[in-house]
């Protein structure tokens, strides 16, 4: 039996039921003679005894008794009553009892989740007339691995959700991206190039988290660069759904356009009082770094390469000469072998504690959480501490009304070190330094000292509040309100002392605050006529957001010395402060109804509409109108399968609709207004040219087509869920330069669109029947996702990106996958002189130019397309390649329980992707100029090119006199056998990564008993163990959403952790 | 009961297959992007016929996806009648392995070479170069001052294509030497001497004084359809003086010949043509690789008892194949070689 919408409406039905069942079988009961039978509950997982099981007689509805704290138990029954278990989460479990009076009752998990609530669209739903496609997760799934950011634990385990933990740096959020990419406008260039993240929305205990705005992303802001993610303990989660679809994501409308992630914490629900004490001791360790030759070795090496390669013998002597480095070798300066790594890089031990306290039932139920994570990053000067303190109470005097309070703060705190949290130049920039240089010290590399001794400190506090009124005045119809209040604040203190600053001492002080108010007003009504057999829902609401950000800045230079920060600096010229132009206040409000109806849960059809306007939204068009459709078949209640031995669970859904995502700001519509100079001695105001308003600026609207179908098989041995979609995202922001003869520079505008399409499956084996005593469950889930360009700006087909200092440029055009790289076409090495193309015209061999002066092409350069035929290699000879987003991806997960043994294998893929492997290139570039001291890696594994005839990989990365600059701003003209971009660099990115090994021990409950202590787990964790890979690389996952791999990127740690769970 | 849920479950297949199949025609095809407002830069070409010229970089391709297919249709008269001449195939020269400067024979430069089939004007396929090839001589193909040809030019990508009318093709009459005086409208010479490009330290015998480059002159002169090159010099009275009187010239290194014969009037190469044979830079030619590089020198005592190195050179490029002379006729004063 199921129900529909509200548990309003179940308890009604279900005490009517209750009240005609004891009508009927009252009188029967009492004939009966009474046995005292006894008995232990178990959980089949671990064996251990599950307390607070209600225990149901045959012969009465009636709550009968229920286990103790050790889970044994007692009651009075009829001899020939069947007893029933029930056990929240738990599958029901019915034995009779034909006399005996010793019962061992083995409960298991309930893991078809079909009668699961899931909180979907402000309603509690069972997952049987959920319309959307949803994925749902326990806490406890991704509870034994210790991360700063709860995000990662998400990788691997739902299929659509393509997780990539490109930092590794401590407090820094993945990068997240539901069915594909949702945006294509990229920010920065070459190297620097940053996809502009479109994030889900993250929802949670009801409180919009949008992560899309800049503060998580340090490199573009001076903000403490913390992810609200990462102020969440992992601990306090109950369970967090993953909307997908658009009907799913519907009643998020105004922001769901890139999905929605709802995170519930958890809630009391056991009448005793229980306290769970979780900790974790971990110890990172940096992952394998890159080899490099040290010292003498590297002195060689040098020397040789400019002897053999130089001009001649007298001109590579003097060149030596005039390289104190090179000559000057006895110059205790220059004569080191330093490993610039082991400086920058440390293993750490990291602790984490967490404490929950709860207790209730439906009526009044209370939670408290406190958690400590304290982890010190890999890299020296950096880490991530966070305290936080949450609560939930729910007040329910009557069935008729309930109140729920939410309320939780959290404090983060990061260092950076000499980075922004996603990227360490300075660390970069020391660690590629040359071997013979001293170490970080007052007399070199200040770069690479400022990494170790810049002293900052950088807060993020955050404070949700939320409450929750819910009266339902009649039956059925219900009036409900929630607010909620969420308040962040981010503080950085950088100090910068004299001697790394030109011996100017200086202070940077940031401070941020993002305030998000909303509030919505719902009411619902739910009716179910003809007993269950037509069910309607239906509900109207309005909703609310007020947003406000504001940071401040000052900058105090020429302090008096280093050990006195302050208080002024003598230098007003380089000193300043004040508030930030990244300013905002908007709002969104919204007006929405749904409308549901089922027949028998059978057929289900559900159709929702809303208004939104955004203040980012032109005038032109306040108002944006989002239809959704969704229909259901749940097709194992058709007569024809509803005794079908193998089919338990078979549904069908369909759906359509429309989300959007407010984009832009307030400015971009309406223009910004500023001082503007004096006019006849008074100040004026007048509008930024730099930006020309449009006032039909629109949100960036998301439409989704998703059919999906569920299918639990042989007994829920096999459950499968499979989804297909098209997502059409229109209206994406694009800013675009206008002609010069305007008196404006440039528009944003909507022009930009893409489409996704793909398939998503999540399949689960459980090969041993529930027999057994071995639980065995075997998953896999992965997602196949297309994206193609379908509208660019001023109706062009296609648009060039330039590529910046790496010329990496990026090519946008219809009908193919967004952020296509332009590169040259590496075709090999050419082994000998004859193998290089002749213009058969004039006989000039293939060349390219340093310049204006020609260089031809030998033996042991590369040899790239001559896509024009011209026998010149230049800018024209590029094409299209590559592709930086996945085809495919997801996880594949193994979970053994014997007894009290646990072992669980998560692993994550990602299949077809390709990356630019630009630290290869840039060790490579490094041995064109022998002279200078950066770092030389080991190349000999490489197949290089070393004399006439090899048949090689690489070319020749010796012959220094030959080559360009790699620093030219014109690359186009330059002979550079490693560049950037070329084919040779790009590299096959898939990857399978062992993710997550966790080894667990419940202790029986006999043996923590007497010690006060229901349960005790103890357990042992590793994580990102060891990526199986093609790439030639350091991590095919640590590279930016744009797959290009940078070697100021922090790399990704390994952890070791060993944990305990206590609850008494 | 059966017969509905069998017409709802191929409702639900429907449009399933229909959400599956339906997407991609949505989809905007994969195609190359062609600006109508991609044209040509130049659109009179005027090659210097008997040597391979290649006019490049003559397209604009605004925002339009490369590679780009160039073809030339319609090749005409000016006036409109079809030119066989430029559309029958002709046997031409073309390298297919790279010549260096360090081949040791004739055969093994010829080697380098082949005879294929061209038009005698041509487009590159992708790179929209146009080419004349050296075969094409003033015998075959008409040379200005006729009006010369016309011809349309067909651009096209998978995204789009346009003609380009009524390009123009004038080709000059063969130079076949540089430096010259000849007028390339006419092939008659302008009158005027050729000079030598360098000249250092010679004195004349009769005055004691420098010579200037205009003291001497250049002759070029074919004196057969063979394949050498030699080298003359002649006094004021048209006398030959011998040529090891440049006692440190470096003959072998001259030109990129082969079997030098030296005799007391002249000095003489086997030589492969055109001269040079690449515009590449070789010890033969000058920095660039555009010019042959020939320099005679000697030295003696000069005034005062110090010894003085005198230098003639000349920068020259021959295009037809022949006996050449190249002759240096001192025609003011003789060249001193004696010690002062």
């Amino acid at each position: 039996m199921s129900f529909y919408n509200t548990d309003m409406t179940k308890k009604y039905i279900l005490n009517l039921l209750l009240l005609v069942t004891l009508a009927v079988w009252g009188g029967a009961v009492s004939a009966q003679t009474l046995i005292s039978v006894k008995g232990k509950v178990v959980d089949k997982s671990d064996g251990n005894g599950i307390p607070a099981v209600t225990i149901m007689a045959s012969t009465s509805t009636r709550a009968i008794g229920m286990t103790r704290d050790d889970g044994s138990f007692t009651v009075s029954v009829p001899d020939n009553a069947t007893l029933t278990f029930k056990y929240l989460n738990y599958k029901d479990v019915s034995i009779k009892l034909n006399g005996k009076n010793d019962l061992k009752v083995v409960m298991a998990e309930d893991r078809t989740s079909l009668e699961d609530i899931v909180v979907v669209g402000y309603a509690q739903k069972t997952k049987e007339t959920v319309m959307g496609a949803v994925t749902s997760l326990k806490g406890k799934d991704i509870q034994d691995v210790p991360v700063s950011n709860v995000a990662e634990l998400f990788q691997a385990k739902v299929p659509g959700l393509n997780i990539q933990i490109n930092t590794g740096s401590p407090g820094a959020a993945p990068t997240i991206n539901m069915r594909g990419l949702s945006g294509i406008s990229v920010t920065g260039s070459g190297d620097n190039a940053f996809l502009t993240p479109t994030s889900p929305l993250f929802v949670i205990d009801g409180v919009p988290v949008d992560l899309n705005t800049d503060y998580q992303y340090g490199f573009s802001s001076n903000g403490p660069g913390i992810s609200p993610l990462s102020l969440i303990p992992p601990e306090d989660i109950e369970e967090i759904n993953f909307l997908k679809d658009a009907s799913a994501t519907a009643l998020y409308g105004a922001q769901g356009a890139y999905g929605v992630i709802l995170i519930n914490t958890r809630r009391g629900k056991s009448k005793t009082p229980i306290i769970q004490y979780s900790t974790n001791f971990f110890f990172n360790t940096p992952p394998k770094l890159r080899q490099v030759i040290g010292g003498a070795a590297e002195s060689n090496l040098r020397l040789w390469e400019i002897y053999t390669y130089g001009a001649n013998v007298y001109s590579a002597r003097q060149s030596i000469d005039n390289t104190p480095m090179l000559a000057d070798s006895l110059n205790t300066f220059y004569n080191n072998s330093t490993d610039w790594q082991s400086i920058f890089y440390r293993s750490t031990y990291n602790q984490q504690h967490n404490v929950n306290a709860s207790g209730g039932d439906d009526s009044f139920n209370y939670k408290i959480n406190v958690g400590y994570y304290d982890e010190k990053g890999i890299q020296e000067n950096t880490g991530f501490t966070r305290y936080s303190l949450s609560m939930n109470t729910r007040y329910k005097p009557s069935p008729k009304f309930n109140v729920n309070l939410i309320l939780s703060s959290s404090l983060g705190n990061t260092q950076k070190g000499s980075g922004n949290g996603l990227l360490q130049t300075g660390v970069a920039s020391g660690a590629g330094s040359s071997s013979l240089l001293p170490g970080p010290s007052l007399i070199n590399s200040s770069a690479a000292l400022g990494a170790l001794i810049v002293d900052n400190d950088n807060k993020a506090g955050n404070i949700k509040t939320s409450v929750e009124a819910r009266y339902e005045f009649l039956t059925g119809l219900a009036l409900s309100n929630i607010t909620s209040y969420d308040y962040s604040m981010g503080t950085t203190e950088t100090f910068n002392p004299a001697i790394l600053n030109n011996n100017v001492a200086g202070v940077y002080s940031y401070n941020d605050k993002r305030s998000t108010l909303y509030n919505r007003a719902m009411l619902s009504f739910n009716k179910s006529f003809q007993k269950d057999v037509h069910n309607l829902g239906a509900y109207v609401f309005s909703e609310v957001y007020v947003r406000n950000f504001q940071a401040h800045a000052i900058k105090q230079n020429q302090y008096t010395n280093d050990q006195y920060q302050g208080p002024f600096g003598t230098s007003a010229a380089s000193s300043g402060g004040g508030v930030l132009d990244n300013y905002s206040d908007s709002r969104a409000a919204s007006l929405a109804g749904s409308l549901s109806y089922n027949y028998k849960t059978k057929y289900l059809i559900e159709a929702t509409f809303r208004l939104d306007g955004t203040s980012s939204t032109g005038l032109n068009a306040p108002w944006a109108r989002n239809p959704s459709l969704a229909v259901k078949w749940n097709f194992n209640k058709e007569n024809f399968l509803a005794n079908s031995k193998w089919l338990d669970v078979g549904m069908l859904r369909l759906s359509w609709g429309r989300n959007i995502a407010p984009v832009g700001s307030v400015f971009d519509a309406n223009g910004t207004y500023d001082y503007y100079g004096n006019y006849n001695g008074m100040p004026t105001t007048a509008i930024d040219f730099n930006n020309l308003p449009n006032i039909k600026l629109l949100p960036t609207s998301t439409t989704q087509y998703n059919a999906g179908l569920d299918l639990n098989l042989f007994k829920n041995r096999i459950t499968l869920t499979f989804d297909t979609y098209y997502k059409m995202v229109d209206n994406q922001l694009w800013e675009k330069n206008i002609t010069t003869h305007n008196a404006f520079t440039k528009l944003k505008t909507n022009e930009v669109s893409n489409v996704n399409y793909g398939y998503e499956l999540a399949l689960s084996f459980r090969p041993l029947p529930a027999t057994s005593k071995v639980n065995w469950t075997l998953s896999i889930n992965g997602a196949y996702n297309k994206e193609k360009i379908t509208a660019l700006p001023d109706a062009t087909r296609q648009l060039l990106l330039d590529g910046g200092a790496t010329g990496q440029a990026i090519l946008y055009r219809l009908g193919r996958n967004s952020l296509t790289n332009i590169l040259y076409n590496f075709k090999g090495v050419f082994a000998t002189d004859d193998d290089v193309p002749v213009n058969p015209a004039n006989g000039t061999r293939y060349h390219t130019f340093n310049g204006a002066v020609p260089v031809y092409f030998k033996a042991g350069d590369p040899y790239y397309a001559d896509i024009n035929g011209d026998y010149v290699l230049d800018s024209k000879d590029m094409v299209g390649a590559g592709n930086s987003q996945p085809l495919i991806n997801g996880g594949i997960s193994n979970f053994i329980s014997y007894q009290g043994f646990s072992l669980n294998v998560i692993m994550a893929y990602t299949w077809h992707r390709d990356i630019l492997n630009n630290p290869l290139a840039s060790s490579f570039q490094n041995f064109a100029s022998p002279f200078s001291a950066n770092n030389l890696v080991p190349i000999g594994a490489y197949n290089i090119w070393r004399q006439s005839g090899d048949i090689a990989n690489y070319p020749n990365p010796y012959d220094y006199l030959r080559y360009g600059n790699y620093g030219a701003t014109d690359k186009s003209t330059q002979f550079l056998p490693f560049r950037y971009n070329q084919t040779l660099f790009q590299e096959d990115g898939s990857y399978l990564k062992l993710a997550t090994v966790t080894l667990g021990y419940n202790f029986k409950p006999q043996l923590t008993k007497r010690l006060g202590i229901t349960s005790l787990r103890v357990f042992a964790t590793a994580n990102n163990i060891h990526t199986f890979s093609f790439y030639s690389g350091a991590d095919p996952e640590n590279v930016s959403s744009l797959g290009r791999d940078n070697s100021g990127g922090y790399p990704v740690r390994r952890t070791y952790a060993l944990g305990l769970n206590i609850q008494l | 009961m059966i017969p509905r849920n069998k017409s709802i479950a191929l409702f639900f297949a429907a449009i399933g297959a229909l959400a599956i199949l339906g997407c991609k025609k949505l989809l905007p095809s994969d195609t190359d992007a062609f600006n109508k407002d991609a044209g040509f830069k130049q659109t009179v070409y005027k090659p210097i016929l008997g040597r391979t010229t290649l006019m490049g970089d003559n397209f604009n391709i605004e925002s339009s996806s490369l590679p780009l297919t160039f073809k030339i249709v319609s090749m005409r008269n000016s006036d409109g009648i079809t030119s066989p001449e430029l559309l029958k195939p002709f046997p031409v020269l073309v390298w297919k392995k790279a010549y260096d400067g360090s081949e040791k024979s004739i055969q093994e430069i010829e080697a380098k070479r082949t005879t294929e089939q061209h038009t005698l004007f041509e487009v590159g396929e992708h790179s929209g170069e146009f080419i004349m090839w050296a075969e094409a001589k003033s015998n075959i193909v008409k040379a200005l001052p006729d009006s010369g040809y016309v011809f349309d030019v067909e651009v096209s990508n998978n995204g789009g294509r346009k003609y380009f009318n009524n390009l123009v093709l004038q080709p000059q009459r063969e130079l076949p030497y540089e430096p010259n005086r000849i007028n390339p409208l006419t092939g008659a010479n302008t009158g005027g001497s050729i000079n030598p490009s360098v000249l250092t330290g010679i004195v004349g015998d009769k005055s004691g004084q420098p010579l200037a480059a205009s003291d001497i002159t250049v002759l070029f002169s074919k004196v057969g359809e063979g394949n050498s090159i030699s080298f003359k010099f002649l006094d004021t009275l048209l006398k030959p003086i011998d040529p090891a009187k440049f006692k440190l010239t470096n003959w072998s290194k001259l030109v990129h010949g082969f079997n030098m014969k030296m005799t007391t009037t002249s000095v003489k190469y086997d030589a492969a043509y055109p001269i040079p044979l690449v515009a590449i830079p070789t010890p033969y030619t000058n920095t660039t690789g555009t010019r042959a590089r020939v320099a005679f020198a000697y030295d003696r005592i000069g005034f005062g008892g110090f010894r003085v190195e005198a230098s003639l050179g000349l920068d020259f490029a021959i295009f037809e194949k022949g006996d050449w002379e190249v002759i240096f006729w001192f025609n003011k004063d003789n060249p001193r070689f004696t010690n002062d």
